[in-house]
């Protein structure tokens, strides 16, 4: 669940609120019958769509975190513009490492689209310059690049099991309400091979990673401030994806969890089933905010612990406006065993919007 | 041995006070205004740079169209992002545009926020300042100068008009980080882009490579790799464009201040000579006390540096006085109108300042050269019986002889020196060649003074007269101290009056070819208004003839100010009607796209009428035949003519800005009326020929006013020069004039002596100045304007300006003799024979 990106839109793009009532937005229906690889590609009628993949690394060293999410948003405005660079479509990303015993890089890219930055409406291809993620080959791969001063990475990502269509057949409900929705599509367990740069060396790299490319129009609700949201590559090979989303005194508003095992059967958890206690926090010394990097995660009848990397994963995004979430690699313990990310936001105090 | 070295200094300032303040007092007009003219347009150089910084930030490449009307195209842009050493690309759209009715055109700045926000952050808008919508939604924001000076209000519309493009808008708020002075417009470039192109691209690309990249070489690389009309260039460039477009002016006025400077050193030369001699008994007899001769030299030298000194000091306190009280007033503008809108900083730096401090001291050194060495040679017995020898014995033929060879040495160098090319757009060569001809203009002086009056010395002539003669005749020393002063100063009034008569004349010629029509209009950089340019076309319009012109700019060299593109309906065949040509027309071939080209062009270019040219037009490369080079005075960086015609040819889209009106005979008066109303409907100018005419002449005349103030101080300083040396020489001559005054020669008489020797050596310095001055002026018209502008001009010496000028020195001159004489025979003759013995 990426929603950080429907914070920061509203910052981003003053014009957005007032543009969203005259703006056709397109919304996620349920039984809209997913077609790939057209569905892997940008969604532009849609207001917000990303491209999240996350994973941790075994060689150069174990247990490197990465990842690189690219997000889209059709801002609202200048829908009529005769140009060819109307900044209608809006595309951000983010890059980051987390180094086992070190500390958390991250770096962050913004362009509209026709002025250094594209996307394909056909198939998961996606730029900002020179980073890119883009799905080619007859393996289906996804080669995704990112580079910055401070790190580089070059990344094959080559499928090991089928696609998992989030919630109904990819749609994926975020809220009481049935408008509050996205189409949602994980690919787990994705076999990852290439180089990764740190200090000016490049170093060889392998490990497993997750994809996620969600979009939608309206998925929160009024009374939701920030989230938490876990995808796990389970050791046995299974995948556990779980969500919930809090409101201001910290409550679950709505919560979600998928599992499937290692034999690709898999099982959907409702709101009653899903369960996130924060065990331990670990404070900002950036902002002040007090992140629940240690969590109890309870899922239909599994217990569950996540221990981060590193607990300071914090990242912050300065452009153009600052929006800092912590967003990180965690060991699961409990009933399953696995690595992932962990995203937890609205911990900084309440973004104003 | 130091006691005696400061102790004689000080012996020496207070015998000769005005002699020596007076020196001084030229040394410190000479760094003065060097130092002035460096700290003023370094300012304004810095302060042009820090706006562009904060309108362009500091990009490592900078991607541009070669002509005004090409494009960086998108494919390109996305190319050049998806390099790995790349950062961030930054696309921007800069344009003139009018808001509303307003007359004054305003940059307005279309930007990608998202890149701006880390390149350009002085751009940004005001957060949070968006009322109804935001810059997406196609707000415009304005720098507060603007808001100010043009009454705007946040959240009131607003209409951009280009030509014939308008855009109807609001303003949205305005841009906090803007400098006061800062009058411009941001908006999103699509949005500028949607109304004002250009059609399928941006107008400039700026790149921010990664860090650690190297800059120089992936320009180079991009370089090779760029379509035809584009160019690839540093941020520094720029710089080097500005600066190049002020250097030319700085040339003239550089040279005024060496012209001060060379002064200075001549009077410290007349000071000096005529201080060793009237000391040589002293220096004798310290001499035979056992001061050694090598301590002779120094003490002159000493001297001089005594001079240098507080000279150059007082030029640097005076020049950073002067920058200080001329940016309060004036601006950063040297007169030359390049940097018109900035209010400097004046920020004096402690090398520049040394340098111009050296300077100072180096010209009086140099001044003081000759004397010490004459000081060192002095024969002491002799020196102690009879005072100073002009040339000691044994030196006398070597002398001679040598000084020959060295003039004529000087002079076979100078149509050397003037023949050589300018060094990086700096006429040095001519520099060091005017300082040439004035060593000349004063190492002749002995020469031409025995040749003037050798011939009159053996005519009859009444005794004091004959004495006058003979005096001039056997001290060419003295008479050529005397006479060097006024022959600088009056070479260098004399050259530069004849260097801005001819420029003028030549202004006044090329002002009668160039503007044919009785009226103009024009629209500064923008198109004209396309309702305007309907109405002079209907037949109730009071206009015989209409001639219309669309002005661009393009680059042939990226590290030079772009040159002027007129595309202009003219007669292929008959350009001659409309262009003031230097030389033969080529005929346009048929089929062919044809220019004719400025002299300033040809000159940077080296380019020759009938070849053929690779031109920047419409974001290509085109081959253009040259039909011809014509006379520019106006665009001093070149200027490019073409048909409408043939720019139609080739795609272009004639957008007008400037139009030349004939009225039909007999409705002047009623073209007049109409032309002002339709001028002020549109908030456009409309001059006559006659008012561009006029205003052209004014401007040219008060950029040269400071030219008349300097050379009115050289011509006071080389009179002055002329009365020290002519009362020091008389003092020296006190024990002659005593005994002829003991042979019943009367005071009037030796008054008259005096007298007539002082006209005779102002006559020298006239005669030689201004053979000098006109040797001068010719190398700054022929050689230093032409290296500097690229404009050449025919000579024109303005006698009615020299010979009135050369009367009132003779006059002066004589006056000060005048004065000379009456202090020398003011002492009892008595007296001064007896003191001698």
């Amino acid at each position: 669940m990426r929603r950080r990106s429907f914070l920061l839109a509203p910052l981003l793009l003053p014009g957005l609120a007032a543009a969203k009532a005259v703006t056709p937005y397109a919304s996620a229906r349920r039984g809209t019958q997913l077609v790939f690889p057209r569905d892997h590609g940008g969604h532009a009628e849609f207001r917000t769509e990303w491209w999240y993949v996350t994973g941790a690394l075994d060689l150069p060293e174990r247990d490197i975190g990465f990842q690189l999410t690219f997000f889209r948003i059709r801002s609202g405005s200048a829908e009529t513009l005769d140009s060819p660079f109307a900044p209608t479509q809006i595309l951000f990303a983010h890059a980051a490492v987390t180094l086992p015993g070190g500390r958390l890089l991250h770096a962050e890219r913004a362009a509209r689209v026709n002025l250094g930055a594209a996307f394909s409406a056909t198939d998961c291809d996606v730029h900002i310059g020179a980073w890119r993620m883009q799905r080619t080959g007859a393996d289906e791969h996804i080669r995704l690049r990112a580079l910055d001063p401070g790190f580089a990475f070059d990344l094959h990502l080559t499928p090991t099991q089928p696609l998992l269509l989030q919630g109904e057949n990819g749609w994926s409900q975020k809220g009481a309400r049935p408008e509050l929705a996205s189409h949602y599509v994980s690919w787990p367990q994705l076999r990852v091979e290439g180089q990764l740069t740190l200090d000016k060396t490049h170093r060889a790299a392998n490990g497993s990673a997750w994809f996620d490319h969600e979009w939608s129009s309206e998925v929160l609700g009024e009374a939701g401030v920030g989230w938490d949201w876990v995808g796990i590559n389970l050791d046995d090979g299974g995948a556990l994806m779980a969500f919930r989303i809090r409101d201001t005194s910290g409550a679950t508003v709505y919560a979600h969890a998928s599992l499937r095992d290692a034999a690709g059967q898999v099982t959907r958890f409702g709101p009653q089933e899903v369960g996130f206690t924060p065990l331990r926090h670990w404070q900002s010394p950036r902002n002040g905010a007090r992140y629940p990097v240690h969590m109890e995660i309870r899922v239909g009848p599994h217990t569950l612990r996540t221990t981060p990397a590193i607990d300071d994963q914090e990242i912050i995004t300065r452009r153009p406006l600052p929006v800092s979430y912590w967003e990180g690699l965690v060991r699961l313990d409990g009933a399953l065993r696995g690595r992932g990310y962990l995203e937890l936001t609205g911990y900084s105090g309440r973004m104003a919007l | 041995m130091t006691t005696l070295a400061w102790w004689l200094i000080r012996a020496q300032f207070l015998s000769r006070r005005t002699a020596t303040a007076l020196s001084m007092l030229a040394i410190a007009l000479g760094v003065s205004l060097g130092y002035a003219i460096h700290l003023i347009n370094d300012a304004a150089l810095a302060d042009f740079s820090r706006a562009m910084k904060s309108v362009q930030g500091e990009p490592d490449a900078i991607i541009v169209p070669r002509d005004s009307a090409g494009h960086v195209p998108l494919a390109l842009i996305d190319e050049i992002a998806g390099d790995e050493s790349v950062a961030l690309v930054a696309p921007v759209i800069e344009t003139r545009v009018r808001l509303g009715r307003v007359p004054t055109a305003v940059k307005l700045i279309g930007i990608d926020v998202f890149s701006a926000a880390l390149l350009m952050p002085t751009l940004l808008p005001r957060e949070g300042a968006a009322t109804s919508g935001g810059i997406f939604d196609g707000g415009l924001y304005a720098s507060p100068s603007l808001l100010d000076d043009q009454g705007l209000r946040v959240g009131a519309g607003a209409t951009v008009i280009r030509g014939e493009s308008r855009w109807e808008t609001h303003i949205a708020g305005d841009l906090p980080a803007m400098a006061a002075g800062e009058a411009l417009l941001v908006a999103d470039i699509a949005w500028v882009q949607a109304h004002f192109g250009p059609r399928e691209g941006v107008g400039e690309l700026r790149v921010r490579l990664m860090p650690g990249s190297h800059a120089e070489a992936w320009r180079a690389v991009w370089a090779k790799r760029l379509p035809p009309g584009l160019d690839i260039r540093a941020a520094a460039d720029n710089a080097a464009r500005i600066s190049n477009i002020s250097r030319a002016y700085r040339v003239n006025l550089n040279v005024l201040a060496m012209v001060a400077l060379l002064t200075g050193a001549f009077l410290v030369f007349a000071t000096q000579l005529t201080a060793v001699a009237q000391r040589s008994t002293q220096f004798a007899l310290l001499g035979v006390l056992g001061l050694p001769p090598r301590m002779r030299l120094l003490q002159v030298l000493f001297e001089g540096l005594a001079i240098g000194l507080p000279g150059s000091a007082l030029g640097l306190l005076l020049g950073y006085g002067m920058a200080v009280g001329f940016t309060r007033v004036m601006g950063g503008d040297l007169g030359g109108g390049f940097f018109a809108a900035s209010t400097p900083t004046i920020a004096p730096e402690l090398l520049p300042g040394l340098g111009f401090f050296i300077l100072g001291c180096g010209a009086s050194l140099m001044g003081a050269l000759y004397p010490a060495w004459l000081n060192r040679i002095q024969p002491l017995a002799q020196a102690l019986k009879t005072g100073f020898a002009q040339r000691p014995p044994g030196q006398a033929s070597p002398a001679i002889h040598g000084r020959r060879l060295m003039l004529l040495a000087v002079a076979a160098a100078i149509p050397l020196l003037i023949s050589l090319p300018a060094i990086d757009d700096l006429p040095l060569a001519g520099y060091a060649a005017i300082a040439l001809v004035l060593v000349l203009g004063i190492a002749a002086a002995p020469v031409a003074t025995n040749l003037a009056f050798g011939a009159m010395a053996r005519a009859a002539l009444p005794a004091p007269l004959r004495i006058a003669v003979q005096n001039v005749l056997q001290a060419p020393l003295m008479a050529q101290v005397a006479a060097s002063g006024l022959i600088v100063s009056f070479a260098l009034t004399v050259s530069m009056v004849t260097m801005v008569a001819s420029f003028r004349t030549a202004l006044d010629q090329w002002l009668d070819a160039v503007l044919p029509a009785p009226h103009y209009m024009r629209s500064k950089g923008l198109p004209l208004p396309a309702e305007l340019l309907a109405a002079i076309e209907r037949p109730d319009a009071p206009f015989a003839r209409i001639e219309r012109m669309a002005t661009g700019s393009l680059s042939l060299d990226p590290r030079r100010p772009p040159a002027a593109l007129l595309v202009r309906e003219i007669d292929r065949a008959d350009p001659g009607a409309r262009l003031p040509f230097t030389g033969a027309v080529q005929a346009a071939p048929e089929g062919r796209i044809t220019v004719w080209v400025s002299e300033a062009l040809q000159e940077v270019h080296g380019l020759r009428t009938g070849q053929a040219l690779h031109l920047p037009l419409l974001g290509r490369d085109v081959e253009v035949h040259i039909g011809g080079v014509w006379r520019d005075y106006a665009r001093q960086f070149g200027a490019v003519v073409m048909s409408t015609g043939d720019y139609r040819a080739l795609g272009g889209r004639f957008e007008v800005t400037d139009l030349a009106l004939w009225p039909r005979p007999g409705s002047e008066d009623a073209a007049r009326r109409w032309l002002a109303t339709e001028a002020a409907r549109h908030g456009i100018e409309s001059a006559e020929s006659g008012d561009i005419r006029r205003i052209s002449l004014s401007i040219f005349d008060k950029s040269f006013a400071v030219t008349y103030a300097l050379e009115a101080a050289a011509m006071l300083i080389g009179l002055f020069g002329l009365a020290v040396t002519l009362a020091a020489s008389v003092w020296l001559r006190a024990r002659e004039l005593a005994t002829l005054s003991a042979l019943g020669f009367d005071r009037a008489m030796l008054a008259r002596a005096v007298v007539f020797e002082g006209a005779l050596i102002a006559l020298v310095g006239l005669a030689l100045g201004l053979a000098a001055g006109i040797a001068v002026g010719a190398i700054l018209t022929h050689v230093v304007n032409p290296q500097a502008f690229h404009w050449r001009m025919p000579l024109h010496v303005p006698w009615n300006q020299v010979l009135p000028i050369a009367l009132a020195t003779l006059a002066a001159g004589m006056l000060a003799s005048r004065f000379a004489a009456r202090q020398a025979t003011r002492l009892p003759a008595a007296q001064v024979l007896a003191g001698a013995q």
